[in-house]
């Protein structure tokens, strides 16, 4: 099976190259046939991909250590499990779990085109066959290819990383994938756009569904990573803006700035050479995270010398794919032209236009100081580093901002807003959040920016709020329905404007939990059994942290687990006990021997979470052997007020993208329309 | 030998699959669809519902009577126009299909269906909502409500 992985992993790159000629030619000579056998190239490559990818799951299964990527990702011990996932464990198999993914990505595209948008689809199969092309021509070429053979078999292999062993490594990752590679089909779709001449509206609306369905995974992908860090990592947080965090945050800008800017451009005609290069740069950008995270780059940092092939090639590539479509945009910058101008400053059109630009400007931000460090070590030769509080100092306020608009943008009016539109809408909502603002600082907060941000948050929850309120009332009066209908209808007859707004209420969760973060309860104490920490909570009450003992088992549970010391503590809160409370220190037979993974405690509420970490045992030998002298631990207690808003606002941002992405009533009313009859829908609904 | 064999038939029947639409002339579509939107009635459509949205914010009590007047204004003069636009554009691609007649009168039934309570205005003809007093496009005052 795995050989006849390899074989089909060599047979995919004629196929894809062949698939790319075939349909730029097609599209060229507008020959049917090259176009269909273009296509049809992409199932088969596809096919291949699948078949490599079986090999490379055998060879992990089968335990074939004679595979490098193997011997270097697994184990004998490994459960079952992960040795599944030891497809996208490492570099290697992740390049060729990437290609896989595009590849089923570009089926879907295929077929669900296959009796429509015909114009486009000899470019889109072209453009989509060169990027799978690329990813085939790294795995063979570039010093990666996952079924390298070493010249001996090892008798075992050196196992998984064992902060990989953990459940969301298995759902991480592919969720991240599904959204970056999923950016490839709208990418295509302008491609074929920009060379087959039609710029009309037809492209934005086949690109936009597309680019919402990656930004749905994307985002996911990175509320899961967030949680796996939170989870797993054990230092209490869940974003450090590392490299390959802010890889994944770079294309969800620039994709968020697109939904928000292609409306403008449906609506008023503008902006059309933006929402291309957006696209493209959206794009490029996921390449770049690719680049960036699996290209070997960040972990030679500290030896350029080393050669870098696969970065050269990936260097090239996307210099490549920007050049272009830059020469692409610039030949086709006089249909492209803005059909109107913006009227007023205070406008929706000028509200999305900031958000774009804030949103372009975080990028920004987080793009240079991602690459500052590898630019400047590469050129002075000196390690620099750009932590946490440069990009905390620079995206809080942009963030604020972005939060603001969040509220301002669904309800300022199109085309000029006069004063009387913007008291009539925000009178009240200025209010609620001063008013929050007010109570907080009576109650005692004093952090200029939490407070900033729970302020701005009551704003926009009460646009929103007021928006549904006033839909429904409306709706309920004109229809004569009862406001639970009127409500459901509101919804569901234009899903993308109220599934955006359940977007916006979830960013104001996610970013009241992140302002929670200022307050912050940070505790470290050595502890030996029967002492009790007192701690005490931003909301005021206290808890009371009695550490019982360390409690020991070797061998047991994980199969390559070697030991875990578990240390016991009871929280109470003002007296009265709550929950016991383990934090462990353990052992993996793989790996660094002396490394010891952390595995936390959490309590989660819905206002704080109690979070435990075993920082040091005294003495471990002495804890393994159960000696009652060697007790001892240092141990960290955390208070994270409304972390859990975070994972709950991640949840409603994939509820409001899901009903966004659901097939509208558009289609359905348009065929009615085209039938020659009216709608049945009443007009006052209907709308974006 | 199995595997050897397993290759060279996947490899085989790829190859066969992918050029066979050239040795027996099976073509892929290249043309647009008849049900596919045109770029007129994209605009249409884009026209149509940014006049619900602006009834729709009106309604909800988000807009005032004046800003609604206005822009509920500009945004029927630009749907009329994108279902000019839209008809010609298909009388043009569907020659003989149907009459210059049929046309016509549809484009009468259209406009008279969106302004079947509208006033034009004796200047410059724009057509205004029943109760204007004043022209939304050129301000001059409208006979029939100033003399009701």
């Amino acid at each position: 099976m795995t050989l006849l992985g390899e074989f089909a992993l060599w047979i995919a790159l004629p196929l894809t190259m062949w698939g790319m000629v075939m349909g730029f030619a097609g599209g060229r000579t507008q020959r049917g046939d090259m176009v269909l056998s273009a296509e049809r190239s992409i199932y088969a490559s596809s096919l291949a991909l699948t078949i490599a990818s079986a090999g490379i799951i055998a060879a992990f299964v089968g335990d074939r250590f004679e595979y490098w990527y193997v011997a270097n990702y697994s184990n004998i011990n490994l459960e079952f499990f992960y040795k599944v996932t030891g497809l996208w464990a490492g570099q290697r198999g992740s390049l060729l779990f990437w290609a896989l993914i595009l590849s089923y990505f570009a089926c879907a595209a295929v077929f669900m085109n296959r009796n429509k948008n015909r114009e486009f689809m000899p470019y889109v199969a072209g453009v989509l066959q060169t990027i799978m092309w690329f990813f085939v021509v790294v795995l063979l070429f570039a010093d990666v290819n996952p079924f390298e053979r070493l010249p001996f078999a090892p008798a075992d292999g050196r196992g998984l990383n064992p902060q990989l062993q953990n459940y969301w490594m298995t759902i991480h990752p592919p969720t991240l994938y599904l959204g970056f590679t999923s950016f490839t089909v709208p990418f295509a779709f302008a491609v074929a756009a920009l060379l087959n001449g039609r710029l009309d509206a037809r492209w934005i609306q086949l690109t936009r569904r597309w680019i919402l369905l990656s930004w749905f995974f994307l985002s996911i992908g990175i509320v899961f990573g967030m949680r796996w860090a939170y989870e797993e990592l054990g230092w209490g947080g869940y974003w450090f803006w590392d490299p390959v965090e802010n890889a994944s945050l770079l294309p969800w800008l620039t994709a968020t700035a697109f939904l928000h800017s292609i409306q403008i451009q449906e609506t008023r005609g503008m902006l059309k050479v933006w929402n291309m290069s957006l696209v493209v740069v959206t794009f490029v950008l996921t390449i770049f995270a690719t680049f960036l995270t699996r290209s070997g780059l960040i972990e030679s940092v500290h030896s350029f010398a080393q050669e870098l092939k696969i970065a050269y090639i990936f260097l090239g590539f996307m210099t490549s794919i920007l050049g272009a479509s830059v020469v692409l945009i610039l030949y086709r910058r006089e249909s492209l032209q803005s059909e109107n101008q913006i009227e007023s400053f205070v406008s929706r059109e000028s509200a999305f236009l900031f958000n774009n630009l804030i949103l372009l400007g975080a990028a920004f931000a987080v793009f240079w100081g991602t690459i500052f460090p590898l630019v400047a070590e590469g050129v002075t030769g000196q390690a620099i580093s750009v932590g946490p509080p440069f990009f905390n100092r620079v995206n809080i306020p942009i963030g604020l901002v972005l939060l603001t608009l969040a509220g301002i943008g669904p309800v300022i009016a199109w085309r000029r807003a006069s004063k009387k539109n913007l008291q009539r809408n925000f009178q009240w909502p200025v209010a609620v959040g001063l008013v929050v603002v007010a109570a907080l600082w009576v109650s005692g907060a004093r952090h200029l920016y939490a407070l900033a941000t729970w302020g701005i948050g009551a704003f926009v929850t009460t646009v929103i709020a007021v928006e549904f309120f006033k839909g429904t009332r409306a709706r309920a009066r004109i229809e004569g329905e009862g406001y639970p209908l009127a409500f459901f209808h509101l919804v569901t007859r234009n899903r993308r404007r109220w599934g955006g707004y359940i977007v916006h209420m979830a960013m104001v969760l996610i970013f009241a939990g992140f302002a929670g973060s200022a307050y912050n309860v940070d505790e470290r104490v050595h502890v030996q059994p029967g002492d009790v920490v007192n701690v005490e909570s931003p909301f005021g009450h206290t808890y009371q942290m009695s550490y019982e003992g360390l409690s020991v088992s070797q061998g047991k549970g994980q199969r390559n687990l070697d030991f875990q010391v578990i240390a016991l503590v009871t929280a109470s809160r003002d007296g009265k006990v709550l929950e016991r409370m383990t934090t462990e220190k353990r052992r993996y037979v793989t790996g660094d021997p002396g490394q010891l993974i952390t595995e936390v405690g959490i309590r989660s509420t819905f206002f704080e979470d109690l979070y435990l970490i075993l920082s040091a045992v005294d003495d471990a030998d002495g804890a393994l052997r159960n000696d009652p002298n060697a007790q001892g631990i240092d141990l960290e207690i955390l208070i994270k007020p409304l972390v859990n808003w975070i994972w709950i606002g991640g949840f409603m941002l994939a509820i409001g993208a899901l009903i966004g992405l659901w097939p509208s009533a558009d289609k359905r009313r348009l065929a009615m329309e085209s039938a020659g009859q009216e709608p049945s829908e009443p007009v006052v609904v209907g709308a974006s | 030998m199995g595997v050897a064999l397993g290759a060279a038939l996947i490899a085989l029947s790829a190859v066969l699959f992918i050029v066979q639409p050239m040795f027996r002339g099976l073509h892929a579509s290249l043309e647009r669809e008849d049900d596919e939107m045109t770029d007129t009635e994209a605009r249409k459509r884009v026209a149509l519902l940014a006049l619900r949205d602006v009834e729709y914010d009106f309604l909800a009590g988000k807009l005032d009577e004046q800003d609604y007047r206005s822009l509920k204004g500009e945004l029927t003069a630009e749907a009329l126009a994108a279902l000019e636009a839209d008809e010609s554009s298909k009388s043009l691609s569907a020659v003989g299909a149907r009459g210059p007649d049929g046309i016509e009168a549809e484009i009468a039934l259209a406009r008279q269906r969106m302004f079947a309570d509208m006033v034009a205005c004796d200047a410059c003809s724009f057509a205004n909502e029943a109760e204007s007093r004043f022209c939304s496009a050129c301000g001059s005052a409208l006979l029939s409500t100033a003399a009701g």
